[in-house]
């Protein structure tokens, strides 16, 4: 009787709900590496973090030709770092954001800086200036800087088409051989002096 | 002669139909039950159960706790399922933005074949729609849809060699060793 009795209780324990598992990985993963994914997706989906980004995460290492544990590996920090960014950015971030947000965690900007960039930016979006301030650290502009730099940016109520613009001109200016640190500075300097003002508080 | 048809005719005293009955019924509870009866029987007939709390106690909690995690998904398939209901029905509001079509350029003298892959595209080098084509004097473009939002892609020039935008901010990639290119795509108005 109690055999049959902690059977039960063990199956259902381990029972899982169903996952919503994607048919491109399934075609594309072997079953301990698919397994392992499916697994932190619906982690990840339990806990409100955006899935197709760790999908797209597997996909990518099969495309560059990783093995499984790497990949598991990869989707796996992917999730935490998505996790560290909606933590800095607020809940209400969108998985757009998460993602950029992760990849400025990746090279070395901390969650208090993401959550300044949150707080300077008010109610717009910190895709962009994400993505930028990525890329800025990427050319070896020193964190601090790069992170201030962007934050004077959000401020300043920069639009994302003159970011883009500021972002080519500074990747230009080092691939000519300028210091990036000097490239982002001067750049910046003369953005934000046609910047406008900043923009009206969020009601 | 008579007398025997005499002892025929006469009725037969009637039996004690309780005992006749308790021995019909004793001899047909002797006999091996069909199959098919049996679970049924097992099913129906009363029977005596001892019950340990403890064990039964945590039968309970494993039921409640998977009708919980059940309930949950159920509320998000329901939110997923009604989401197209919701935007076709209130498509100020919420209409899923429209793909935008953007050009990728990429120069490579010495390339046979150009492709972008991205997390657009599942990151498939064969996708037909993100092969570029060669414009001359080695530069290779394509234009294409992708979706409004944040995204990471790359170049793969001849299947073999990634290749990272050179006009669009890079991201660095610690997972796979190659660095991929960001793209922010915003809706044109």
């Amino acid at each position: 009787m109690n055999r049959g009795v902690f059977s039960v209780v063990g199956l259902l324990c381990l029972a899982r709900p169903v996952l919503a598992q994607d048919t491109r990985l399934s075609a594309k993963l072997d079953k301990p590496t698919l397994t392992a994914v499916n697994a932190i997706v619906d982690s990840a989906r339990v806990s409100k973090l955006p899935t197709a980004p760790l999908i797209d995460k597997a996909l990518e290492g099969v495309a560059k030709g990783s093995d499984g544990e790497n990949i598991i590996i990869a989707v796996r920090q992917l999730s935490l770092r998505m996790g560290s960014a909606k933590r800095a950015l607020a809940s209400s971030a969108t998985p757009d954001e998460v993602k950029a947000a992760a990849s400025a965690l990746e090279v070395g900007v901390s969650e208090r800086d993401l959550a300044r960039l949150r707080a300077a930016a008010g109610k717009q979006p910190v895709t962009v200036p994400l993505a930028v301030l990525t890329d800025l650290v990427g050319q070896k502009v020193p964190i601090p800087t790069a992170t201030n730099l962007v934050l004077q940016f959000a401020r300043s109520g920069v639009k994302d088409s003159d970011l883009a613009l500021f972002q080519r001109n500074v990747r230009s200016d080092v691939d000519q051989g300028a210091d990036p640190t000097v490239a982002a500075t001067t750049r910046a300097r003369g953005l934000v002096a046609r910047g406008g003002p900043p923009p009206k508080p969020s009601e | 002669m008579k007398e025997i048809a005499r002892q025929l005719r006469a009725p037969l005293s009637p039996p004690v139909s309780g005992s006749f009955d308790a021995r019909v019924m004793s001899e047909v509870r002797r006999m091996p039950r069909h199959s098919r009866f049996r679970l049924w029987s097992r099913l129906t007939t009363p029977r005596t159960v001892t019950v340990i709390p403890l064990s039964w106690g945590l039968v309970a909690a494993s039921i409640a706790l998977f009708a919980a995690i059940g309930a949950i998904r159920a509320f998000d398939d329901i939110q997923v399922a009604t989401k197209p209901m919701v935007t076709a029905l209130f498509p100020s509001t919420s209409a899923p933005k429209p793909p935008q079509r953007v050009q990728f350029v990429l120069v490579a003298p010495d390339a046979k074949k150009v492709a972008v892959v991205g997390d657009f595209n599942g990151w498939d080098a064969d996708h037909a729609g993100y092969q570029a084509q060669h414009r001359g004097g080695g530069v290779w473009s394509v234009t294409a849809p992708v979706p409004v939002g944040h995204h990471r892609y790359s170049f793969v020039v001849d299947d073999s060699v990634w290749v990272a935008d050179p006009t669009a901010p890079r991201v660095v990639d610690n997972d796979y060793g190659v660095t991929n290119s960001a793209i922010v795509v915003s809706e044109q108005k």
